[in-house]
């Protein structure tokens, strides 16, 4: 299994790293352990994160891809209801089918052992500019996107340009 | 597993002309390991993965992973025309590949004189292919080319292919500049070829067919017991519903079924669970490996994820065990414990000594003195025992303070190595 894991991660590894997505790159921090990745995604155009550039740390479980990886931004989080202040990634896809706290995913929508770390970050990708408000990991996020956009955006802008230290 | 290794997959199609040919092969892979089929089935939703890889999805969700819905092994069904097309084309796979890449090459280096350019590199390949059919075995060109096609050793390698492989020509064997291991074939890095001896099982090629005379005295296949796998065909296992079974009653299962029984109730369900994959999956195939093969896959199972693995979620780690001897423990190393702690007082009683006089050098004293104690301290607490640590370095009180303050600054205390200690982060 073992081999299994470290194998699929390999090949996920080589496929994003020869015909990598538009915005996305990801890969192991170092070789010698396939379990911790990192991965930069641009933020979408036409959104307030455009322009930015979002590190984030990949943990693999030892029984991937049964179960999911976790996500998370490193330095200095995002601003957005599904990211948790502590820069946790809060998306259905990451989540196992077999637990939903929240009742509120479609279960077609969760974690599934087809799934890969390109759809992920593909999905975090449209994450950013569809926020999910039902079930917010950051209430104070999801209280301005909803009744303060402009304030919300001028915030995310802000952060923007602070992370590429303008 | 060699990290070097070079793991072909579909993405090597895509700066060839047949870049058409990435899709063919990702239809060919199992979208759970990424890895051609191995012994395909088909469930009952249609979908086809590898058996191993469907069964252990089905263990822990009972469900099909690409379209969700419920599922029981019992209905997966073998899927045989897939294993053909998998077969056919890994056989076909290194040639076509080969040729290619001589053709990017070729136009891409003067479209003019296409048939000087794309001649040269083909026949620099054929004088690598000879060479490395001088110094190797000749016996299996096939298995060096399957191995090299399917990248590095699955858990379950069906013989089925190989069959096949026997029949092809020499054309096929790859040019990828690695170099079969003598005794498995699985072709690797030149480097990594003598770490790899030393824990080669040999399993990937002797296992599962007999092999012709003039290998089998190179190879470990005299000490591979074959009977398993030669005499009868094996019976599946039938799923346990566990919630019935006593404690007692599933150790001797599975002491009964000849696989390891030690360790908590949850383990052990763990490790029947993946011993019935692993054994069903094995049923799957055209021609199954032997007991002690499974036996070496379901260890390597126990070291990475079941009771030998050290993983930060895993509780079984870090807590001691219930069969630890610490009676034995502190018999074996009681004169180092006396010495260490007998060390740690001479040390503390030497810092209270020169930092109690006055209450402000205290502090002022701290960095230059602080580290040799911290170091001695840790030692100290590291190497002995929770149980016996506390009463011997407690009784008097100026050295508990200094201990305490000391400690503080410093790494929390590791406690007895290998046992309680968990250097993992706890909020993953």
């Amino acid at each position: 299994m073992s081999s299994m894991t470290q194998n699929r991660l390999f090949r996920e590894y080589k496929t994003l790293s020869e015909n990598p997505p538009d915005g996305i790159t990801a890969g192991p921090v170092s070789e010698d352990d396939m379990f911790h990745w990192e991965a930069l995604i641009q933020g979408p155009e036409g959104t307030p994160y455009e322009g930015g550039v979002f590190a984030a740390e990949l943990k693999f479980p030892k029984d991937y891809p049964l179960s999911p990886p976790t996500m998370k931004f490193v330095g200095g989080g995002v601003w957005h209801p599904n990211v948790y202040p502590n820069g946790t990634v809060c998306i259905s896809i990451l989540h196992p089918p077999g637990d939903d706290p929240n009742h509120y995913e479609h279960a077609s929508e969760r974690w599934s052992p087809i799934q890969s770390v390109e759809k992920i970050l593909i999905s975090v990708m449209s994450m950013l500019a569809e926020p999910n408000d039902e079930s917010p990991a950051n209430v104070e996020a999801a209280k301005m996107w909803r009744e303060r956009r402009a304030e919300y955006e001028k915030k995310v802008r802000e952060e923007v340009r602070k992370g590429l230290g303008l | 597993m060699e990290p070097t290794f070079d793991l072909p997959d579909s993405t090597d199609w895509l700066d060839t002309p047949l870049k058409l040919l990435a899709p063919l092969e990702s239809s060919l892979r199992c979208q759970v390991c990424k890895d051609f089929f191995d012994n395909p089935v088909i469930t009952s939703c249609s979908h086809t993965f590898c058996s191993l890889c469907i069964r252990r999805c089905l263990s822990s969700e009972g469900k099909c992973p690409t379209c969700r819905s419920s599922d029981q092994e019992l209905k997966l069904r073998r899927n045989w025309a897939v294993q053909e097309l998998v077969e056919a084309f890994t056989n076909a796979r290194p040639s076509v590949l080969d040729l290619a890449k001589g053709a990017t090459k070729g136009g891409s280096v003067a479209a003019g004189i296409e048939g000087a350019d794309t001649e040269e590199p083909v026949t620099k390949k054929r004088k690598l292919e000879d060479e490395a059919n001088g110094t190797e075995t000749k016996s299996d060109e096939g298995v060096r080319t399957r191995s090299q096609s399917r990248g590095i050793s699955r858990p379950v390698q069906p013989a089925a292919i190989e069959i096949i492989d026997d029949i092809e020509d020499e054309e096929n064997i790859p040019d990828d500049g690695l170099v079969p291991c003598p005794i498995c074939q699985r072709r690797m890095k030149n480097e990594a070829v003598f770490r790899h001896l030393d824990s080669c099982t040999g399993n990937q090629s002797g296992s599962t067919e007999p092999k012709p005379a003039a290998f089998g005295s190179l190879s470990t296949v005299p000490r591979r017991p074959f009977q398993d796998a030669t005499q009868k065909p094996p019976e599946r296992l039938p799923v346990i519903n566990y919630s019935l079974l006593k404690e007692t009653v599933l150790r001797k299962k599975l002491k009964d079924l000849g696989i390891p029984n030690w360790g908590p109730r949850a383990l052990m369900q763990r490790r029947h669970t993946e011993w019935m994959n692993l054994w069903n999956a094995n049923c799957d195939s055209k021609a199954p490996k032997p007991k002690s093969q499974l036996l070496r896959e379901l260890e390597v199972w126990e070291r990475t994820q079941g009771g030998s693995s050290s993983t930060p979620t895993d509780t079984t780690s870090t807590v001691m065990r219930k069969d630890f001897d610490s009676a034995g423990w502190s018999a074996s190393y009681d004169t180092d414990f006396k010495q260490l702690i007998a060390n740690a007082r001479k040390k503390s009683d030497a810092v209270v000594r020169s930092t109690i006089p006055s209450a402000s050098p205290v502090a002022a004293n701290e960095p230059q003195s602080s580290p040799v104690v911290e170091a001695s301290e840790e030692v100290t607490i590291s190497e002995v025992p929770a149980s016996s640590a506390a009463p011997a370095l407690s009784p008097n009180p100026p050295n508990g303070v200094v201990l305490a303050s000391t400690l503080m600054e410093s790494a929390p205390p590791k406690w007895i190595p290998g046992v309680q200690h968990n250097p993992e982060d706890p909020d993953l």
